[in-house]
């Protein structure tokens, strides 16, 4: 399961994300669209930490991939200097009240009014460095997980089909040479690009490189699939035998990831339509409730627009 | 013809043809041994401009890196020549041959240069490939190793090949610290004849003959690593 809890992303001073939470679950398959500059493929690149949030967290597998984010731990903020300053303070002024509640809403206000400092001490620290600790995992492994395809495919220009196609399985030594190309050479054919092996990525068709790239993908064995708008740089003939692809992919039970524009194939595939708008998920639910019955406004409107 | 019968006389009876040879190998030893230092220096100066600066020393290593190359490129390579030979490595004691420091010298000059060709070959390769080999799982370094340096090299290539010619050529201002290269021993023949127009043209030509079977040379190895691509 891949868990967003409120990311956001600021390059700069534009924020791009601005409280996204939401969960990926196993077999899912969850296509998020949204007009361009609406956040989703920020959002896509924050699942496998290409893009580093500002705020919140991800995490895969019960495991936290980006640093502890402390807004969204009680106990840290609880162990901030700012903390025991503040409810010191409330506690003088009404020292009748019960102790509970107000340790409730000095916690409330440090959340709601962002209040940590730079420095809030030796305990602070130590909480979310054990927080850290507990969760940890090497974001490098976690990218194992999680097989992502771009917008404008990234073969690898040096290498040839099957060396792009074994590079990682066998660089990372997860697979001998002999069982990388095993699994490789049995893609491939399944693509019916098992005559390419040696062609180097320049010589093929877009089409041909982006099954390619999402096969290099399916050769680290992945459990979950990202797909940052496939077929948005192809040519139009090109697009069929990609989505086709993706849908055989779908199929096969991959948990899957989409940022497409096809709307067809996210009605088609999807167990989960996402519409992003100015950097918030603005409306979620089955392809049926957000293709037949938008209700938010700019959902209407886009849909009006692509459909 | 009493021109040429001089320059021969130099030339051959007098044995001047063993300075020019001797001159040639110098030439050689300070280009090519010069420009190796130069690659050495340049590689870790562009990988302090490459890595990720989030951390305190990285970033003031790529300081250092800019002030090297605002220093080396600032200054004339006759400056830093001279104060290498007469200012720095007697302040500090040293005593080596002419020829190992006008080696130093070409090295740290050709490092400031070849770091910025590094840097932009680098930087020429797309970011996609960076991202793509970091989302399947290699580590920064693996996919830098992998993915980004291979592709750079051969785009650096001809740029590279380009330093070492001008390297080569620059080598004549070594006369500077006495060191007798092949300009220097051309320079000696005209000088002992007051005959100035063959000794020059002959040096013009070795040096373009040098130059011509150089430039064939890189576009060898350039063909060679481009095969790769159109296999």
């Amino acid at each position: 399961m891949i868990e967003i809890k409120n990311v956001y992303k600021y390059f700069n001073t534009l924020k791009v994300l601005k409280g996204v939470s939401t969960e990926i679950k196993e077999g899912e398959k969850v296509v998020i669209i949204g007009p361009s500059g609406s956040g989703k493929s920020t959002l896509l690149r924050c699942m496998n930490l290409l893009e580093e949030p500002t705020y919140g967290e991800v995490w895969l597998d019960g495991k936290l991939i980006t640093p502890p984010d402390p807004y969204l731990h009680r106990e840290v903020i609880e162990a901030s200097k700012t903390f025991v300053k503040l409810f010191g303070e409330a506690l003088e002024q009404n020292p009748d009240a019960n102790e509970e509640e107000l340790r409730e809403s000095v916690y409330l206000s440090i959340r709601q009014n962002d209040l940590l400092k730079r420095h809030e001490g030796r305990a602070y620290r130590k909480a979310l460095k054990a927080i850290a600790e507990e969760n940890y995992v090497d974001i490098n492994l976690a990218r194992r997980q999680m097989g992502m395809v771009f917008q404008n495919v990234n073969l690898f220009n040096n290498m040839n089909v099957l060396n792009n196609l074994i590079a990682a399985p066998v660089g990372l030594k997860l697979k001998t040479k002999e069982e990388a190309t095993e699994l490789a050479m049995k893609l491939l054919t399944r693509i019916g690009l098992a005559d390419k092996v040696e062609e180097y990525p320049q010589k093929l068709s877009g089409g041909q490189r982006q099954r390619i790239a999402i096969i290099r993908s399916l050769c680290m064995e992945p459990r979950y699939m990202l797909f940052d708008e496939p077929t948005s740089a192809l040519d139009p003939e090109m697009v069929g035998e990609v989505l086709a692809l993706m849908k055989e992919l779908a199929d096969d039970g991959m948990t899957m990831v989409i940022v497409t524009h096809e709307m067809g194939f996210a009605r088609e595939v999807a167990t989960r339509v996402m519409f992003m708008d100015e950097g918030v998920i603005a409306e979620e639910g089955t392809p049926d409730e957000i293709f037949r019955h938008p209700k938010h406004e700019r959902l209407k409107d886009f849909l009006s627009k692509v459909l | 013809m009493a021109a040429w019968d001089s320059f021969y006389r130099q030339l051959v009876t007098l044995e001047g043809y063993k300075n020019v040879l001797k001159g040639l190998l110098n030439t050689a030893y300070i280009a090519v041994f010069g420009l190796l230092i130069g690659m050495i220096i340049g590689c870790l100066l562009a990988t302090t401009k490459i890595l990720p600066q989030k951390k305190w020393y990285v970033k003031a290593l790529s300081r250092f890196t800019d002030c090297y190359v605002a220093l080396f490129r600032g200054t004339p390579m006759v400056v830093q020549l001279l104060i290498i030979h007469f200012v720095l490595f007697p302040a500090l004691g040293i005593q080596i041959s002419s020829v190992i420091e006008a080696i130093i010298a070409f090295g740290l000059n050709s490092g400031a240069y070849v770091s910025e060709i590094m840097r932009g070959g680098i930087l020429s390769v797309d970011k996609g490939q960076t991202e793509a080999g970091r989302a399947l799982g290699f580590g920064y370094g693996k996919t830098m190793l992998k993915i980004v340096l291979p592709q750079a090299i051969k785009n650096v290539i001809p740029t590279l090949g380009n330093e070492f010619i001008t390297l080569l050529k620059e080598t004549s201002v070594v006369s500077f610290i006495a060191v007798v290269d092949i300009t220097k021993a051309f320079q000696n023949i005209a000088n002992s004849t007051y005959e100035y127009i063959i000794p020059y043209i002959v040096l013009a030509l070795c040096y373009l003959v040098v130059v011509l079977i150089v430039t064939g040379l890189i576009k060898l190895v350039e063909r060679r690593l481009r095969a790769g691509d159109r296999n």
